[in-house]
């Protein structure tokens, strides 16, 4: 008798979420099994490969990286460029400048670059703020509204103004929003709750759980990955149901391996591979951990990850 | 320099002092009660004072508006004097001393719920007897024929009495002898206590007064309860309470700690407890009842681990460090005048077994007043303070653990939270639509609202729940009225509004409140949740729920549920069984099988340690929200 495999896909099934409009929306999510267990049952909707663009991309200092942007001076260039990296299904766009903190870019300049990227491309759109709750709120509100219609992805809805991000970016604009909370299943799955409270449909909602790059604690990401998915597969929890969005690179360009010189740290061998190395590393990490998409920035590492999925499914 | 405190309602306390030296301090040092929970370090504003002249120099803080700066009032804890003052004492501030309102057996249903109790443990098996024996001997008065000393007349007519062998006879008895036997012609009562066969006499008087007392006593971090009661009938002879002395020494174990640490600490708060505490209770008591304290011929104490170190005088900081090893936990031989405290010398104190460091003698005495230890069904038993302790288990085996709640539960950590004195509200329903309350407050009729203590605010939360006005963080989402917001958006629900509360200020409860309120019955929730997960058992298989704590007495079981504070089983369930430790105390004083029984069911406790335990900061987090991230936990909690 030939032998059967048996398979086991849960009850418990993610929410399919669709990013951006026309042909180049893209699914996350939408799958009853554990990450890249296409034996148990078939994973229609790959993992997604987001590419970072930032307003101060300006001042990265990668020659593999800056060679990829050559040219390109405003933030629709970059991202029209982008576009064409070989692996990559969304953009996101992060405004780091629009920090109080920093250079306090104002609102309507951060709106008119993403007017301007949201003219010159077609991928879906992911918009990812300064990580001031205050400044965070007004962007992501115009923002929203600039956009409307294009169904783009806010990433940050936090426990300390989900409701007025929730009620303008979800309710009002009827775009997805991103509930963003740190390494704790319980904490992450309270923020959808209180989101859902809002009346903002689950199937508009992606999580970001929190992240950190390899090395850097990231046992606790690893967990709560692995918990919130059997939450939501094994125990069909239907608040733990919505796809998980990890934003690798902004973790892994800031650690020291990919920011130490070759001056500094002659052991460690190239910079720009290091970097490289760890935002891969980290990716792949949150992949098979469970994340649905990840946030990249490096070609290179794009089209190894690129490959890893595609190996897989 | 000086500095008069004028009470509000109590006569001016005049104290010398330097330019610098710390208001709260001088307070303390000249017996000024001056409510001051977090210790004197300016975090919870309860140390409210009114300058009336002279200078102060006072940091500001947040619990002082500008308005209020301007008519004088000032934090206590940050204030240093500058030159003469006086400074006006709110009476709030030593409410709580006096009327301090817990289970102290003085309501009919108390007592009930005590009788009940013991009822219970007589079912259980527990005989209420002990060997103290008072016996009235009849002697011929010695003449030239017949020079048999005192002492051995004493001694032989006891042994011919008692059929014992031996008497023994100690010094403070001795030193009286003499003149004992003389004054009442050799006809005399003689109390004491039969030990294998040897009576050990205790205390000599005349044959009429046979009275022999014992007292049981409650040391809570917050409030302290005492009964005497009869030896030989068990009956009660008078019952009193007032709040803790120590109390400004700090509201929580952890204060109190660091307090006995400083020089002298130890025996500061030792005194605060047995000078200024125990024994005006206790010589109010035995002249309630018309004893003399010598006749007290036994105690006990059943006291958090804290307590009973500080209360005997030993170093409690070992409590506080890890690995958390306290200096004893069972403790013979301790008697009365070790502590000189007013009692016969000679009488034990028995202090009930502590567990642990966070698991004292008041959880053995009040399990063993439980009853759970000779139950087949499996029963929760919580006691609810500063500190929750829970025990589970039936006769086979008994669990237990302690979390830390915080203050809140006896209105610590929240503005407007106050203990359950005059004018606080202790139970409240909020209607839906109008968003208005109805609320019900302790004192007179027509007494008005002060803050709110914790029963009060279960209430409150769990109303504005089901209401809808707050969501399940705990943060306002309906606007009306009652519902107003300050200049960072911080919303609060106000219960009184300034015009209406007796202190002119208004009482509500803001979003900081609620959110430590829900940390404190996350607290309670994820211990409960912890320790059934360490024996791998779920909520159904509750049988009983137990919950005593004078804190308890009026807490609405089903708010308590709707909130995610108790776990969600049938309302029949639970019992309140008052003031535990106390009624373990008694049956211990009285009973020598409650107190050996007490000592076995310490003996066989297991204590699991939390702060090591590791699910246990995971279910505290998923414990923080209303009723629980997890609501298949609650199915009767209700949001309409």
């Amino acid at each position: 008798m030939a032998f059967t495999p048996k398979t086991a896909p849960f009850r418990g099934k993610i929410n399919a979420v669709t990013l951006g409009t026309g042909d180049k929306a893209i699914v996350i999510g939408g799958q009853n099994v554990m990450p890249f267990y296409t034996f148990d049952a078939p994973i229609e909707h790959a993992p997604k490969i987001g590419v970072e663009i930032s307003d101060l991309a300006k001042e990265w200092d990668a020659p593999a990286l800056n060679e990829f942007y050559a040219g390109c001076a405003t933030m629709a260039d970059y991202a029209k460029k982008a576009e064409t990296m070989p692996g990559a299904d969304f953009l996101c766009l992060h405004f780091e400048s629009a920090d109080p903190n920093g250079a306090n870019r104002s609102v309507a300049d951060c709106v008119a670059d993403a007017k301007a990227v949201a003219e010159a491309v077609t991928m879906p759109i992911v918009i990812m703020g300064c990580k001031n709750i205050e400044k965070d709120g007004e962007l992501f509100s115009k923002i929203s509204e600039a956009l409307q219609g294009r169904n783009i992805l806010v990433m940050s809805a936090r426990s300390e103004d989900y409701k007025t991000v929730g009620a303008s970016v979800a309710l009002a604009y009827g775009q997805k929003v991103g509930a963003e909370t740190a390494d704790d299943i319980n904490l992450a799955k309270q923020l959808n709750i209180m989101l859902k409270g809002l009346s903002i449909n689950p199937e508009n909602i992606v999580m970001n759980i929190g992240t950190a790059a390899v090395g850097y604690g990231y046992e606790y990401v690893a967990s709560t990955l692995d918990r919130v998915r059997l939450a939501a597969l094994e125990q069909a929890d239907a608040d733990l149901q919505m796809p998980i969005i990890a934003p690798v690179s902004t973790d892994t360009w800031s650690v020291k391996e990919s920011s130490a010189t070759e001056e500094d740290e002659p052991a460690w061998g190239c910079r720009e591979e290091r970097a490289i190395e760890m935002e891969v590393s980290t990716a792949a990490a949150n992949l098979t951990g469970g994340a649905d998409a990840v946030i990249m920035r490096h070609p290179a590492a794009v089209a190894a990850i690129k490959k890893f999925i595609e190996e897989l499914i | 320099m000086k500095v008069t405190f004028q009470i509000e309602g109590g006569n001016p306390v005049t104290i010398e002092c330097n330019a610098g030296d710390n208001l709260l301090e001088l307070a303390r040092r000249s017996n000024v009660a001056i409510d001051a929970p977090c210790s004197g370090n300016g975090s919870c504003g309860k140390c409210r004072v009114r300058l009336l002249e002279g200078e102060l120099e006072s940091l500001p803080s947040r619990h002082i508006t500008d308005e209020e700066y301007a008519a004088g009032w000032r934090l206590a804890c940050c204030s240093k004097v500058r030159s003469d003052c006086a400074v006006f004492v709110p009476d709030i501030a030593s409410a709580y001393q006096s009327r301090m309102k817990t289970a102290d057996l003085s309501s009919p249903q108390e007592l009930a719920i005590f009788e009940d109790c013991q009822d219970h443990l007589r079912e259980s098996g527990i005989h209420f007897v002990n060997r103290f024996r008072a016996v009235t001997v009849s002697m011929t008065p010695p003449s030239l024929d017949d020079t048999m000393p005192d002492s051995e007349r004493l001694s032989r007519a006891l042994e011919e009495a008692l059929g014992v062998e031996r008497v023994e006879i100690p010094f403070c008895v001795m030193v009286k002898l003499a003149h004992v036997l003389r004054q009442h012609d050799f006809v005399v009562c003689v109390k004491g206590e039969l030990r294998s066969g040897v009576f050990h006499c205790m205390e000599i008087r005349g044959p009429e007064d046979r009275t022999m007392a014992g007292c049981a006593i409650d040391i809570g971090t917050t409030t302290v309860t005492m009964v005497l009661t009869d030896l030989t009938s068990g009956k009660l002879l008078a019952k009193g309470s007032c709040g803790n002395g120590q109390i400004r020494y700090g509201a929580d174990v952890i204060n109190r700690i660091i307090e006995q640490g400083r020089p002298g600490g130890r025996k500061k708060l030792q005194d605060a407890i047995i000078k200024e505490t125990l024994t005006p209770i206790l010589v109010n008591l035995c002249r309630h009842a018309g004893i003399h304290a010598g006749d007290i011929l036994r105690l006990s104490v059943g006291a958090n681990t804290t307590m009973n170190h500080l209360f005997v005088g030993v170093d409690a900081a070992s409590v506080r460090m890890e690995p958390y090893i306290p200096s004893f936990f069972h403790w013979d031989g301790l008697l009365a005048g070790d502590l000189k405290l007013p009692a016969n010398p000679l009488a034990r104190i028995l202090i009930a077994p502590n567990i642990g460091s966070y698991v004292g003698g008041d959880i053995t005495a009040g399990t063993l007043a439980s009853g759970i230890w000779d139950k087949d069904e499996m029963s929760l038993f919580i006691d609810l303070g500063t500190n929750g302790e829970i025990v589970f288990g039936n006769r086979d085996f008994l669990m237990s653990c302690a979390c830390s709640a915080g203050p809140a539960f006896e209105g610590g950590d929240i503005s407007c939270g106050m203990r359950a004195t005059d004018g606080a509200v202790e139970a409240c329903v909020i209607d839906k639509q109008t968003m208005e309350p109805t609320l019900t407050v302790i004192g007179d009729p027509d007494q008005r609202v002060v803050g709110i203590c914790g029963s009060g605010i279960i209430d409150m939360i769990s109303e504005l729940f089901r209401c809808g006005i707050i969501n399940a963080k705990g943060l306002f989402v309906r606007e009306g009225k009652r519902i107003l917001r300050d200049e960072h958006g911080m919303g609060r629900y106000v219960v009184a509004w300034a015009q209406e509360s007796e202190t002119g200020r208004e009482v509500s409860l803001n979003e900081v409140d609620i959110d430590n309120f829900i940390r404190a019955k996350g607290a309670i929730f994820s211990a409960i949740d912890t320790l059934l997960h360490a024996v791998d058992m779920t909520v159904d298989m509750i049988d009983k729920v137990y919950v005593a704590g004078g804190i308890g007495s009026g807490i609405n079981m089903e708010n308590a549920v709707n909130i995610g504070m108790f776990p969600d089983v049938e309302p029949a369930k639970f019992h309140y069984i008052g003031n535990s430790s106390l009624t373990g105390a008694y049956a211990m004083v009285v009973s020598d099988d409650a107190a050996a029984k007490t000592a076995e069911v310490a003996a066989n406790m297991t204590y699991l340690e939390l702060s090591t335990y590791p699910g246990y900061m995971d279910s505290f987090v998923a414990a923080c929200f209303l009723p629980h991230t997890d609501a298949r936990l609650f199915p009767h909690s209700r949001q309409e």
